[in-house]
């Protein structure tokens, strides 16, 4: 057993820090005004390999596996406070790496050279106002066609909806092919915002305002044959893969995230007096750093963990159930303990913790997304305790 | 066939951002400091791959422990084509004499070059020695202080090096040795992900000091001509006194001062 990255991944993990220190730190909390990523940073990061990183090299991305594809969403976490780059990052590294695995030879070859390039935008787009994770729940369509396939329906609760609709690029979505067959009548497809009858919607969020928020209603939109992804009606088994690479980097992003806010915290509380006494020799407040401190690098294991067991599934060295627990398991507490170290953090800044000027408090709404995005906490238990006792004792069923 | 071959010589250095002097024992405390490539001959390399044309070869070299591979693989992703690691106990301890003499016998040992880039000094020692001394070793002729190549031919070159008060442009015959000054607004590249996979692939090489060969009592230690006694941090200077009075009581109080610590 040996807990250290290689010698690639080191030399990623340097190179991701370099850029993020150079390029992303000195952004401070400006996208929370200007609502944005800058052009910049998103030319940067497709200079640097990071844009759809799991796409194969003959596609233009870099070929990364999960694992590696965490080392970066790492420093890019602990980079960026408002959690935006790490959002715009995370969603185009796990839902590339869903059309790398089963998306056509076609579509690759199209999609990819511009999302890798930051030219194209790739998110992912299941939930619905009324069905977030419960996929089967939701309303959307697809239709076979003579020349491809139609599309009708409504998805919400988006990010990156306006980057795809102005400036090109799509979502990876699910929608009912065979209503009566449920979960079995579902197909995967990419979708692009920029069809024609398509109509985006904007929702301002709590936090992680570099990225975009909406939804998009999509009447009779034509799609091609190539943008199926996967077989058809077979989109329920698939979905799941895309989603779990994205938990397994929330998961690691949550701990770096949080574990920076603690690094601010030590710089206050070993400088900040109170009575003549630094704060820090407080054991009100030494104790709990400790406790967090521990809790955020259990939460980077597990958020590795998982990553690594999906490189392990993709060896066929892991089943997909194993996976679905180990990542379960790292993203179920990884809002909640990175919320209670900001929070922490904040309450020792006192007044200022409070104020828009504090990164910690922008770290905090953008953390506090991931107990809902990519499946909720309360689904993350579900699935657990599926693992554990068996597909009887699933509620629903 | 190589046209023309570049050799950079490069340095793993501590991060001197990092660094502190304990002011009990006055030695670095370099425990816990990352090591990072000598920015300055991030510079000399980026440069080299500028001027860099098809059928042209980079090679990096660098005298260093094992864990200085890591430095040389970073070169590998910004785009030199080979690297040697010079790495041995007996070349431990080396000054700066010592270290060029080592560089050379490399040089030697790769055969024929064209030009050899270094940075203009090292962040950990900054002698700025190594470069000229490694020039004289090999009996070739050197520009210092290089901000840019202008021109660059099979058989020589043209460069803008600093002075102190301008520059001069300066045409040289190859193989020439060139020290890189970096210019304030250079940004240093961050290998991209696709480029350091592919430096794996490329040819990286360990030399020791039975490979080099030459006489054994130049390399290391041994072959130093100087030695660090002893590296220490400048005493932390006494608060001063702050004289905030009307001009001429101000003058008044100096007086008072300077006369009863015999400064005047």
């Amino acid at each position: 057993m040996a807990f250290e990255f290689d010698e690639e991944q080191e030399m990623f993990k340097e190179s991701v820090r370099e850029f993020a220190e150079r390029k992303i730190v000195p952004l401070g909390l400006t996208m929370e005004e200007t609502k944005e990523i800058p052009q910049e940073i998103k030319k940067g990061m497709a200079e640097l390999g990071l844009l759809a990183c799991t796409a194969s090299p003959e596609y233009g991305g870099s070929g990364l596996n999960a694992v590696s594809a965490g080392v970066i969403a790492e420093e890019l976490g602990r980079a960026d406070p408002t959690g935006s780059i790490p959002v715009f990052y995370l969603v185009q590294a796990a839902w590339g790496f869903l059309l790398n695995k089963y998306g056509t030879e076609e579509a690759k070859k199209e999609i990819f050279p511009k999302v890798v390039s930051g030219d194209w935008f790739l998110g992912i787009a299941t939930t619905e106002a009324d069905a977030g994770s419960d996929v089967v729940g939701s309303s959307m369509t697809i239709k076979k066609v003579s020349d491809g396939f139609v599309v009708n329906g409504e998805k919400m609760y988006i990010s990156g909806v306006r980057e795809a609709a102005t400036g090109g690029g799509g979502h990876v979505t699910i929608a009912h092919q065979t209503p009566e067959r449920g979960s079995r009548g579902m197909t995967v497809f990419y979708f692009p915002l920029t069809a024609e009858g398509v109509t985006p919607t904007y929702i301002s969020d709590l936090g992680r305002e570099g990225i975009s928020c909406g939804g998009f209603t999509a009447d009779n939109v034509k799609i091609p044959s190539h943008y199926i992804i996967g077989e058809e009606n077979r989109g329920f088994n698939i979905i799941h893969e895309g989603y779990e690479f994205a938990r397994a980097l929330i998961a690691v992003i949550c701990a770096s995230s949080g574990l920076k806010s603690l690094e601010n915290g030590m710089n206050y509380i070993k400088e900040r007096k109170t009575f003549g006494i630094a704060i820090g020799k407080y054991e009100e407040i030494n104790f709990r750093l400790a406790e967090h401190y521990t809790r955020l690098c259990a939460l980077r294991d597990l958020g590795y963990k998982a990553l690594w067991l999906i490189d392990r599934e993709q060896e066929g060295k892991a089943g997909r159930f194993e996976v679905s627990k180990g990542v379960a398991m790292a993203k179920m507490f990884a809002s909640d303990w990175a919320c209670d170290a900001i929070n922490d953090v904040m309450q020792w800044q006192g007044a200022f913790g409070y104020s828009r000027e504090c990164a910690d408090q922008a770290a905090w709404r953008a953390v506090r997304s991931f107990a809902l995005a990519e499946g909720s906490r309360e689904i993350m238990k579900m699935i657990v305790a599926r693992e554990l006792l068996g597909k009887d004792f699933i509620a629903y069923k | 066939m190589i046209i023309v071959r570049f050799i950079v010589c490069v340095k793993q250095v501590p991060d001197t951002t990092e660094v502190k002097v304990d002011p009990k024992t006055n030695t670095l405390i370099r425990e816990g400091v990352p090591c990072i490539l000598n920015p300055f001959d991030q510079f000399a390399l980026e440069e080299a791959v500028r001027l860099k044309k098809e059928g042209d070869e980079i090679i990096v070299i660098s005298m260093g422990p094992p864990q200085a591979k890591k430095e040389l693989m970073k070169c590998l992703a910004l785009g030199a084509d080979e690297a040697i690691l010079l790495s041995d106990r007996v070349l431990a301890g080396a000054d700066t004499w010592a270290t060029s003499y080592t560089l050379a016998q490399a040089i030697r040992k790769i055969g024929d070059f064209d030009i050899i880039f270094c940075g203009y000094q090292a962040i950990d020692g900054d002698t700025a020695q190594v470069g000229p001394e490694l020039a004289a070793q090999l009996g070739i002729p050197q520009i210092t202080y290089i901000e840019s190549v202008d021109e660059l031919s099979s058989r020589k070159l043209t460069a803008k090096s600093q002075t102190d008060d301008g520059y001069k442009i300066v045409e040289v015959r190859l193989p020439v040795l060139l020290t890189g000054i970096t210019p304030s607004g250079f940004i240093p590249r961050s290998p991209p992900l696709p480029n350091i996979i592919k430096a794996k692939q490329k040819s990286f090489t360990t030399w020791t000091a039975d490979d080099l060969g030459g006489e054994k009592d130049m390399y290391g230690l041994a072959g130093s001509l100087t030695q660090v006694i002893r590296v220490y941090a400048p005493p932390v200077r006494e608060k001063g006194v702050m004289i905030t009075d009307e001009p001429i009581i101000a003058v008044e109080k100096l007086m008072e001062i300077l006369i009863k610590d015999k400064v005047i």
